[in-house]
């Protein structure tokens, strides 16, 4: 499972930063690697909660005997279900294939009644919501670009004079969610208004210091441009992304498998389930390696494919993407990187900032999305029920 | 399909414009070649060029063919896609234009043009080359102007418009030359007919390629 998304949404965290020829193919498939496992380590336990118990009622989950099953079978339903998905060539989310697996598993075992109606709601409204917000983030984002940069005599002059501002807010974004989402901002106990003060120090002094390293690293001659500058800052925000989705993601595979955890430990299952370090840690290497195994190939694709876009592209689709996914977790949505990422790309290309954008592939894109989640709780079903019978 | 991120992007309809511009500035050549071999007479060639040009055109044709059939409803470019498609026809009629004209030189060879206006017609296929080489480089500065949006590349583009506007005129001029000095000549009427036609159809040459220019005015119109 957590192969699985190692080799399919890497995708998401490299594909503008490789695609606009900000870092090479190996230099993407190791600091996603590395970013992953981290995210995955430190970021990542949170969420693991709020799949798990957020959308099935924990009500199921007294008699260990069926929540060992239920687990067991929401995990190999979503990993059989994301298989076949790979096998097929079908673009479908890891995220909605586990929450479609323990909503399977949920109705079998305490029918419809158990399933948390509006949690589910705000999954099916978080298909919307999320590449809608990232389209309209990557879309203003590169209309400010353009305005403030583009447009203007000296692109290059102005852009490093601007760089405080880019890096600043993205540096804004990645503190933010470091104190909101991370079990390490939580300790610290920081109510928003000091975390947005902190941020906001945290912006402003790295947004300097960037400058003066770009300074220091860029040269400056005649052939230096605006994307000479986004180039830098792009590597940033792509480790981000992957950072986030690290932290995202490693929930779908680990979710259950901590509960499996959990049951054969201490024979009961409480309301939360604390998710060990090191199964966060297994779950972030799993990760790795598929991006090490099968991240290459597709990078390739993709620096072969995506030739149209360019640095400040990039760094708008990475901004708009990074947003959204940190937005959503603040609201306990599990969104997927992927639909992100898609909405960053077509608020750019809406912005008339690539050459040509194939809108309708969303609509297509959008039916497995709606599919997945059926798909996967019908297989969860059928397994937990075999299951069941083996018992 | 697997990864929705890739089969966002496409083929940018750019490739296919500027491989067609290509198209239509070697089949100029060819045709300033033809020209040139019809009127010095010694030159058995002519044939050969013209064939090679609607060879040519044929090719422009499905280029042009694949950039129309290949933009599917709900593609996102930084341009209306009627605008590209006005575009591409422009560009296509030059070609269009060329083809016809040495069609319609082929078709009565003799007397072919007469020694007076040899000079007048050297001077008419120079003046509408220039265009056409023009539109060839507008592609390519357009291209660049949709990646970088900046002041200054709209500035070149504005220039490039401008001067195929005021070459356009000049080939204008030639032509109405041409046509002056035709009717005062003492010559067959289907003579001055064949050639006033020709004239028209190689002025249309230029004309066509200030269409395209203005078209791309528009698109980068703020």
């Amino acid at each position: 499972m957590a192969w699985n998304i190692g080799a399919n949404d890497v995708a998401n965290s490299m594909a503008s930063a490789v695609g606009a020829k900000a870092i090479t193919i190996r230099q993407a498939v190791f600091i996603a690697g590395i970013l992953n496992v981290l995210g995955a380590v430190f970021i990542g336990s949170h969420v693991t909660n709020t799949i798990r118990k957020g959308i099935v009622s924990t009500d199921i989950m007294t008699d260990p005997q069926v929540a060992l099953i239920g687990a067991l079978s929401a995990l190999l339903a979503a990993a059989l279900w994301v298989s076949f998905a790979t096998w097929k060539s079908l673009p479908v989310s890891t995220t909605h294939s586990i929450v479609g697996a323990m909503i399977g598993f949920g109705i079998m075992a305490g029918g419809f009644a158990v399933i948390n109606w509006s949690k589910l709601t705000a999954v099916v409204l978080s298909w919307v919501i999320s590449p809608v917000f990232s389209l309209v983030i990557a879309f203003v984002m590169f209309k400010i670009i353009v305005k403030l940069i583009l447009v203007k005599e000296e692109t290059f002059v102005k852009a490093l004079k601007l760089s405080p501002a880019f890096i600043g807010l993205a540096v804004f974004i990645i503190v933010l969610s470091f104190l909101f989402k991370t079990p390490l901002g939580k300790k610290m106990a920081i109510d928003s208004w000091a975390a947005l003060l902190v941020a906001f120090i945290f912006a402003t002094l790295l947004g300097y210091a960037g400058r003066v390293l770009l300074h220091r690293f860029i040269p400056m001659d005649d052939n230096s441009s605006a994307e000479e500058v986004f180039r830098k800052i792009q590597i940033g925000t792509s480790c981000y992304v992957a950072l986030a989705q690290g932290a995202n993601d490693v929930a779908n595979a680990i979710g259950p498998l901590a509960v499996i955890y959990f049951l054969v430990k201490t024979g009961g299952v409480g309301a939360q389930v604390p998710v060990p370090a090191f199964l966060l840690l297994f779950g972030g290497i799993g990760i790795a390696c598929g991006i090490s195994m099968a991240g290459y190939r597709v990078m390739d694709t993709i620096g072969t494919k995506i030739t149209t876009l360019t640095n400040t592209r990039g760094f708008s689709v990475d901004f708009a993407a990074a947003s959204t996914v940190l937005l959503a977790s603040k609201f306990g949505l599990p969104v997927s990187t992927t639909h992100a990422a898609v909405g960053g790309v077509l608020g750019v290309g809406l912005a008339g900032g690539i050459e040509a954008v194939n809108f309708r592939i969303v609509f297509q894109i959008m039916i497995y999305w709606v599919l997945t989640v059926p798909a996967a709780a019908a297989t969860s079903m059928i397994i937990f029920k075999i299951l069941q019978l083996i018992v | 399909m697997r990864i929705p991120f890739i089969s966002l992007f496409m083929t940018s309809p750019f490739d296919g414009l500027q491989e067609h511009a290509e198209k239509v500035k070697e089949c100029a050549w060819a045709f300033q070649q033809a020209i040139e071999c019809h009127i010095t007479d010694q030159c058995e060639a002519f044939e050969e060029f013209r064939l090679n040009v609607d060879k040519m055109e044929s090719e422009a044709d499905s280029i042009k063919r694949r950039i129309r059939g290949h933009l599917p409803k709900g593609t996102l470019m930084p341009v209306d896609k009627f605008q590209l498609f006005r575009y591409l026809r422009e560009q296509d009629k030059v070609l269009d234009a060329v083809e016809e004209a040495l069609d319609w030189l082929s078709f009565r060879s003799e007397p072919g043009i007469p020694e007076a206006l040899e000079k007048d017609f050297f001077l008419l296929v120079d003046a509408v080359m220039d265009p056409v080489e023009e539109m060839c480089r507008l592609v390519l500065e357009t291209r660049k102007y949709f990646r970088s949006y900046s002041e200054k590349q709209r500035k070149i583009i504005k220039d490039i418009v401008h001067t195929m506007r005021r070459q356009e005129h000049d080939a204008d001029k030639v032509e109405d030359a041409i046509k002056e000095k035709l009717l005062n000549m003492q010559i067959e009427a289907i003579t001055v007919f064949h050639m006033i036609r020709l004239a028209e159809t190689i002025g249309s040459i230029a004309d066509h390629a200030e269409n395209a220019g203005d078209m791309v005015r528009a698109m980068i119109a703020r």
